[in-house]
């Protein structure tokens, strides 16, 4: 990353004119070369970081700061080959790209300060403001505490600071390196995970820290001695971005019932949890960085519970609800957000009186406890109280009270875990903001009733949506890493593991679990719709079997029901993300392009606000330098010859060596020697042209009246096309319409120097019907053994080490491909459109003899 | 009408061209047949006809396409039709659907403002006896708004304001 940043602080030196008369046209054309090489690098990358942008890819900061740093190399290639192309006659390109990198430069440095603090902090001195010293979590506990004045356990927190610390202590900055890690290839995060935490276990606490960690704990125990006989904690996360903006839910390591004996050993697991393979993945796709990773932990007083749960003081699902809901377990809170029980769902009215609208009370068989010395156990339910309410209707509407006050406080609903202890006093274990689906998440679309098999229609709802795939069980974590692009998740019990394949997976179905559970509320985040307490999900269905999962009116249908999957369909998940603002944020900054017209006073660097303004602007004199057909008193025209030819392209070539058998400055395509042009040139002769014909250019950049302010520059459309050429060779620059397009070719007797690439990018219809296009061009190339990269509107295709007629052949049906796809972007209004069209051409001009 | 409904701009209603079949004018009679048959799903039935700088030139619809596909049709008389239909789609249709649709389309006379309020919109509708019109924007064409669609604000709201 450092290498990174050095990239961007890079000094821009603006070079001086050379005076010096013309180069040589051979080191011109170099330059040019190199010129035209980063433009395609440009092009490439910002179609790449558009095409993330809508929303059906996953990706982190690493991805968005190695493709800045892949663009503001290239950008600066151009604008140097462009400096020496042109001797030097630009230098204000310079400043209009430092202007920029400067932009994308802020953007990419958002830091998270770690304020000095003592190491330790008790909750009395705690504030919600502290968020930076004692991480989201203990801020929340602090505030609830000192400010609002309900009950909270007692307790400390082990600041960010100490970790900083700790990490300086050990040296493990450079040695846990998370950038080089794809988020989407499971086998390496795991693999990092696994190194980290082994680091951070292996690592020693520092002296000063540990003291301090025993000395408040003792002070804790002193404080609690009443309420317990032998006081012991729960050691808890508390990471810098936790609880505030994002979740986390459930990602990190709580250690129960931990003792003095034990609390340094919890406290490192705890820390290294920061690492596990699904909070790596969480992090980073949310577009934080390794400097984000800091951890505070909180040490609370274990209270060991009778009862506990977690509520929600508005429902998650439904932002027009006006009910509080409250789950309950008997034991500790783990299981009611773990999914092992379902747990009791207590629905309560916000309005006064608060009364309870809806109970439900399934029977629970085991519960956790505390055990007398250290850690938890699981221990059954006395028979007794197993089918009963953990909670008796007063203290159902004395908690929800406790939801619209920190509601209120906080003036944003809330997700809250509590407890009640067995003297029956509650206590908030900790409150955080609770994400809401923005309006209605989905139509409410009506069920399906006749037609088709129902094969479940029980069930909570999580996450509001409609999903179809293949069944997919998740038995154990492993079953994780096998898991299809688009399958159902199903599975006994909900876990929070399963965020590693959200972005993967169309629904979620479990047999246990409730919408409180951790991973309800990451499901809700990454919005996959989600079914939950289905009951008999896992003896039902059958894996690979296709489903529909309607988790809008609560069914599960045998098969694909397209009409609900597109009622259902469901808002970009990832579009609200840190990482998507960030990149958003930068794309203004490098796609918009506003230098359209070469012939308006303002084509000039000093209005160049993006890299695409830069990259045309370059791009655009770069050709006028390199064919000398610049508008200005100093040209030279003797190198650039016009073919009079009737297709409606105008087309300038310079001749390398043996391309052409004439001097005169205009010649017919007879004339033409150089082997590939010939061959494209006779292709696109013998197609009928879409469209109309060429109007009349005067000189290169003749000015055609424009009246009236049009949507599209009438220039632009009739732009001249240039082609490099010798006997062999080609590089032709078409100017058809509204994209770009290059068509590369050597065709000689040597196999293995023979090849043909051919570069497309752009158009003048939205970005959709150019990327249909795109896709048209693909499909077609790949008949004939093209090998073919495309990312939106922008196609790379190349064929190479063919004989030279097979060459020539090629360029025969690249020929009639430019001619057919001329404008055809407009039309394309759906794929089926496309498919239509790629019959049409392999119908009509694709056979391999075709001349 | 009450103020709500006037106040509403049209742009509420508006259809982006990106979602609206288009097509330029030298697109052939064929290939208009085939993206409204596609379009048919999304319950479009006309194409918008551009020239090659992203002007808009006209429309087509089905009753002109169904015009197209022969062009005496429409002066048969009522007792030839039953026996014409099927021979139309041999012979003549075939020159006709290599024609460009520049040859059939029916140029837009009118086109509202993205500013522009329902009740306008709903008049010229009306006045015009046509189906869709086109919405602009500076000289930017936006989208359309269809009758359908306003038919569904304006009784929708006398419906509501009724209750």
């Amino acid at each position: 990353m450092r290498r990174l940043l050095k990239i961007f602080r890079r000094k821009v030196v603006v070079p001086k004119p050379v005076l010096d008369e013309g180069l040589p046209f051979k080191e011109r054309y170099l330059y040019f070369k190199k010129l035209l090489s980063a433009n395609n690098t440009v092009l490439e990358i910002m179609a790449d970081m558009e095409e993330k942008l809508s929303g059906e890819y996953i990706f982190d900061m690493n991805y968005i700061r190695t493709s800045c740093s892949k663009l503001v190399d290239s950008v600066q290639n151009i604008i140097v080959n462009l400096d020496k192309l042109s001797k030097g006659k630009y230098p204000n390109l310079y400043f209009a790209f430092a202007k920029i990198n400067s932009k994308i430069e802020a953007t990419l440095t958002n830091k998270t300060d770690i304020p000095v603090t003592d190491f330790t902090i008790p909750f009395d001195s705690v504030t919600k403001e502290m968020v930076n010293s004692v991480g989201g979590k203990n801020a929340n506990l602090g505030e609830i505490k000192n400010k609002i004045g309900l009950p909270v356990p007692e307790g400390f927190c082990i600041s960010a600071y100490a970790f900083k610390r700790f990490i300086e202590f050990n040296e493990l900055k450079n040695k846990i390196i998370l950038n080089s890690v794809d988020i989407v290839d499971m086998e390496g995060l795991n693999r990092i995970s696994r190194e980290a935490q082994d680091l951070i276990m292996n690592s020693q606490i520092p002296p000063d820290i540990e003291n301090s960690i025993l000395n408040a704990f003792s002070e804790l125990s002193r404080k609690i001695s009443g309420r317990a006989s032998s006081p012991t904690a729960s050691v808890r996360s508390s990471a810098i971005h936790e609880d505030a903006q994002f979740t986390f839910a459930g990602q990190y390591k709580t250690a129960l019932n931990v003792n003095t004996d034990n609390v340094i050993e919890q406290y490192k697991r705890v820390i290294s949890s920061l690492f596990s393979p699904r909070a790596i993945f969480y992090y980073k796709s949310k577009g934080f960085e390794e400097d984000d990773m800091v951890m505070a932990v909180g040490v609370v007083e274990m209270i060991d519970a009778k009862a506990s749960g977690v509520m929600y003081s508005r429902d998650p699902t439904d932002a027009e609800k006006n009910d509080i809901i409250i789950n309950a377990v008997w034991g500790l809170g783990k299981y009611a957000v773990d999914g092992t029980v379902s747990p009791n769902v207590y629905i309560v009215s916000r309005d006064e009186p608060r009364t309870i609208l809806e109970k439900t009370t399934p029977v629970q068989e085991v519960m956790l406890k505390c055990n007398p010395k250290e850690d938890v156990v699981e221990v059954e339910v006395p028979e007794e109280i197993r089918a009963t309410s953990c909670l008796t209707d007063d203290q159902i509407k004395f908690l929800a009270d406790y939801a619209l006050v920190l509601e209120k406080h906080y003036d944003i609903p809330q997700d809250i875990e509590w407890a009640l202890d067995e003297n029956n006093n509650f206590f908030i274990l900790q409150t955080r903001l609770l994400r809401i689906l923005k309006e209605k998440p989905v139509k409410n679309i009506q069920a399906i009733t006749s037609g088709y098999k129902i094969l479940i229609n029980k069930g909570q709802i999580a996450c509001k949506g409609v999903g179809a795939g293949k069944v997919f069980f998740v038995k154990k974590e492993e079953d994780l890493e096998k898991f299809p692009e688009g399958a159902v998740l199903v599975a006994k019990q909900t876990s929070p593991k399963f965020v590693k394949v959200m972005n993967k997976t169309s629904a979620i179905v479990a047999d246990v679990g409730g919408l409180t559970g951790h991973m309800a509320s990451l499901a809700r985040e990454y919005n996959v719709p989600t079914l939950l307490g289905t009951e008999i999900a896992m003896k039902t269905l059958e894996a690979g079997k296709e489903i529909t999962v309607d988790a809008i009116n609560g069914n599960i249908y045998e098969g694909r029901i397209e009409e609900l999957i597109k009622a259902g369909k469901r808002e970009n998940p990832f579009k609200d993300t840190a990482v998507f603002k960030v990149l958003r944020a930068l794309l203004n900054n490098i796609v918009p392009l506003k230098l359209i017209d070469p012939e308006d006073e303002k084509f000039s660097p000093d209005y160049c606000e993006t890299f695409h303004d830069i990259t045309r602007f370059a791009h655009e004199v770069a050709m006028r330098e390199m064919f000398q057909v610049a508008d200005s008193p100093n040209i030279r025209k003797r190198e650039t010859v016009k073919i009079e030819v009737k297709i409606p392209l105008e087309i300038y070539v310079i001749d390398l060596d043996g391309g052409i058998k004439s001097t005169s400055k205009k010649i017919t395509p007879d004339q033409i020697l150089s082997i590939p042009m010939n061959a494209l040139l006779r292709g696109m002769m013998a197609m009928e042209w879409p469209g109309p014909p060429p109007l009349s250019v005067k000189g290169f950049f003749g000015v055609i009246a424009s009246t009236t302010m049009q949507p599209h520059s009438e220039r632009l459309l009739w732009e001249p096309s240039f082609a490099i050429i010798s006997k062999e060779y080609m590089n032709f620059n078409i100017r058809l319409g509204y994209h770009i397009q290059t068509v590369e070719a050597f065709a000689g007797d040597n196999i293995n120097d023979n090849y043909v690439r051919f570069l497309f990018k752009g158009g003048g219809a939205s970005i959709d019907r150019r990327a249909r296009r795109t896709r048209l061009i693909k499909e077609i190339l790949e008949l004939t053994d093209f090998d073919v990269k495309r990312t939106g509107d922008v196609l790379d295709a190349r064929v190479t080490k063919y004989d030279k007629v097979t060459i020539l052949k090629k360029l025969g049906l690249l020929a009639r491909l430019t001619a057919y796809t001329k404008q055809l972007d407009m039309t394309l209004f759906n794929d089926a459109m496309v498919d239509w069209y790629i019959k049409e051409f392999v119908n009509k001009y694709y056979t391999e003899d075709w001349e | 009408m009450d103020k709500g409904l006037k106040m509403t701009e049209i742009k509420k209603l508006l259809i982006p061209l990106t979602d609206y079949p288009h097509m330029p004018y030298w697109a052939t009679l064929e290939e208009a047949i085939v993206l409204l048959n596609f379009a048919h799903e999304s319950g479009y039935h006309t194409v918008l006809v551009f020239d090659e700088f992203y002007k808009l030139l006209g429309m087509l619809d089905w009753r002109e396409i169904l015009g197209a596909i022969d062009p005496k049709f429409k002066e048969l008389s009522p007792d030839e039709v039953s026996s014409k239909w099927s021979d139309i789609i041999n012979s003549e249709s075939s020159n006709q659907f290599k024609k460009p649709i520049k040859d059939f389309m029916s140029p837009f006379d009118i086109t509202v403002d993205a500013s522009d309020d329902i009740l306008k919109v709903s008049y010229l509708l009306l006045q015009h006896n046509i189906d869709i019109i086109p919405v602009k924007e500076s000289e930017k064409v936006l989208g359309v708004v269809r009758m359908h669609d306003i038919f569904h604000e304006i009784t929708g709201f006398i419906l509501q304001s009724k209750k």
